[in-house]
């Protein structure tokens, strides 16, 4: 999950790979604008088949979080 | 053809274009719903219909609710019945909300299900609440009324005397004190400003309209400059779908802020091996030729590459307060580094290096804001705060700003005092100042080194990274603060013991 949340989320911003770890907060370290974060999401949803709660999403910071809300989404579909 | 007020707008755009779609929106997924010009008049005239039976024509009308249909329906049935629509965030937590309708003097508060909290806070906390109206309740329930049957109740067919110069918006912006501020658009202001001026667009394009409806640029030009040339208005149900929107819709334009047109920019990039009208016609689709940009600066060096694909972007510069486009880049003229031509309704003059602008797009004034009205009005000029001119031939040029006032990339103003004072009231933050600094917004404070000895706090950065994040819990994502920087000297001051901003 978090390899291809990695490749996903170097298509919105320049950094190198090992920048982005669990702790990594999107906006703070990895530059990503609100709008980066929001059509990463749209993307996302394509990618794993699932459908996104914009209500939840907006409480994600971490590259973390996103990996387990991912997963609880997975389980769920 | 220039109209007067926005009842005019709908009636004339009806008798064009009738049965032709007005709105189209998603349903389910791929399953899109359409509504004509017939439709969408008939159902506005139904809720001002509905309106009148309620005792409430003319009324202060709250609304809040993402784009749709009925939040369109209603606000053209609230202004067709001269009443004076007040469209809210529907970011806002729920006790701003409340604040903003009480203020508003609203009587009435029509919201989308979304806000049902909202809607229940309002209950208790504004008294001068007449009705609750959800825009998807099926039926009327704990006192609040359902739109549906609302419009079912109702003929269309009303219609009733509206002065073009009776106000019918007040829109809330950030204000430089804080306290945000409403601003009175009457119908003359807002539908002139939609119609006076001929962009050449094609009758019956196709447009995706993506930014949030309770911003001006967004009702005026999306919609209201929309609905006068027939535009196809397609809603996009969310940021996070807006390429696959694009797909679905297949627009020929659209209208965004600079912060989607950086976005997009790297998604055509991405794809830069391939030949530029492969990469487009796979971002964008064949049909789509342009883009408008307002609310904040874009830098020019995305108009070039967006040209490479064959879309034109065209810049534009206004305020809420001149409802809400000053000036506009156009096809056919445009100067570079200037941010328009004046709009034909529109004049400027240039007061110790502040641009202002005078015409019939200028609103009344804020509400029930005396002083502040006095600040930004004087004589009929409005003050916009920005530092420039226009040259001899209308073009606008600026070169910064007055105020404090942040102007972030997705056109959202945010005013520093507000957040310096929320974070101000913290006994750990004994001088804090607010600034937008690489697109984010970050705060410097000086904390009270004393307090934090008394209280034994150790690590300084992490005990106010904890006070930021509890103020960002409960703030809109736009107000949000991503960077801290913590200080240890005091600020420098002025004569007059503020805090240098400079």
């Amino acid at each position: 999950m978090l390899e291809k949340l990695k490749e996903i989320i170097m298509n919105y911003v320049e950094v190198k790979e090992e920048a982005i770890t669990p702790e990594a907060r999107f906006m703070e370290d990895l530059g990503f604008t609100s709008f980066d974060f929001m059509s990463m999401l749209g993307e996302i949803e394509d990618e794993f088949d699932v459908e996104v709660d914009q209500q939840k999403a907006a409480d994600i910071r971490t590259v973390g979080e996103a990996v387990e809300y991912l997963e609880q989404l997975s389980k769920e579909a | 053809m220039v109209c007067k007020t926005i009842r005019e707008i709908i009636v004339e755009a009806e008798k064009k274009y009738g049965d032709g779609d007005a709105i189209r929106y998603k349903i389910r997924k791929n399953e899109i719903e359409r509504k004509s010009y017939t439709q969408l008049k008939e159902d506005s005239e139904r809720f001002s219909a509905a309106l009148e039976k309620l005792g409430e024509r003319g009324s202060h009308v709250a609304l809040t609710g993402a784009t749709s249909y009925q939040w369109l329906t209603a606000y053209l049935g609230i202004t067709g019945s001269a009443g004076v629509a007040v469209p809210l965030d529907v970011s806002l937590p729920a006790e701003e909300l409340c604040e903003l309708i009480d203020r508003a003097d609203a009587t009435v508060f029509v919201y989308d299900e979304l806000r049902a909290d909202a809607a229940a806070l309002a209950k208790e906390r504004c008294p001068k609440l007449r009705y609750l109206i959800s825009m998807q309740a099926e039926e009327e329930e704990d006192g609040v009324k359902s739109m549906p049957e609302l419009l079912a109740a109702q003929q269309p067919g009303f219609s009733c005397e509206i002065n073009p110069d009776s106000l019918c918006t007040i829109m809330f912006t950030s204000g430089t004190t804080g306290k945000s501020k409403g601003v009175m658009l009457t119908h003359r202001n807002l539908a002139e400003n939609a119609t006076c001026l001929d962009m050449k667009i094609p009758e019956r394009s196709v447009t995706l309209t993506v930014l949030p409806i309770h911003h001006a640029y967004c009702l005026s030009m999306d919609i209201l400059k929309g609905l006068s040339l027939g535009t196809v208005i397609c809603i996009n149900d969310s940021l996070m779908r807006v390429a696959k929107n694009i797909k679905l819709f297949e627009p020929n334009m659209m209208l965004m802020v600079p912060l989607m047109i950086e976005t997009l920019a790297r998604k055509l990039e991405e794809a830069s091996l391939l030949p530029a009208a492969v990469v487009k016609a796979k971002v964008f689709g064949k049909q789509f030729h342009t883009i408008y940009s307002g609310g904040a600066y874009l830098n020019p060096a995305y108009i070039d590459l967006f040209e490479k694909y064959g879309i034109s972007i065209l810049q534009g510069y206004g305020m809420t307060e001149c409802s809400p486009v000053i000036s506009t880049n156009l096809s056919w003229c445009i100067k570079k580094d200037s941010v328009g031509k004046l709009m034909p309704n529109c004049e400027a003059k240039t007061v110790d290096n502040e641009l202002w602008v005078r015409g019939s797009s200028v609103m009344q004034g804020y509400y029930k804001m005396p002083e502040e009205t006095a600040e930004a009005l004087k004589d009929g000029w409005l003050a916009t705060g920005d530092l420039g001119y226009a040259d001899e031939d209308g073009y606008v040029f600026l070169t910064g700003r007055k105020k404090n006032l942040i102007i972030t990339k997705n056109g959202e103003n945010v005013s520093p005092e507000e957040l310096e004072n929320k974070l101000g009231e913290q006994r750990l933050v004994q001088e804090i100042l607010v600034r937008e600094k690489e697109g984010v917004i970050e705060a410097e404070i000086f904390p009270d080194y004393e307090y934090a000895k008394k209280k034994r706090i150790g690590d300084m950065q992490e005990a106010l990274q904890k006070v930021i994040d509890e103020y960002n819990q409960g703030a809109p994502a736009y107000k949000k603060i991503y960077r801290l920087k913590v200080r240890e000297t005091e600020f420098e001051k002025t004569p007059s013991k503020k805090i240098k901003r400079f």
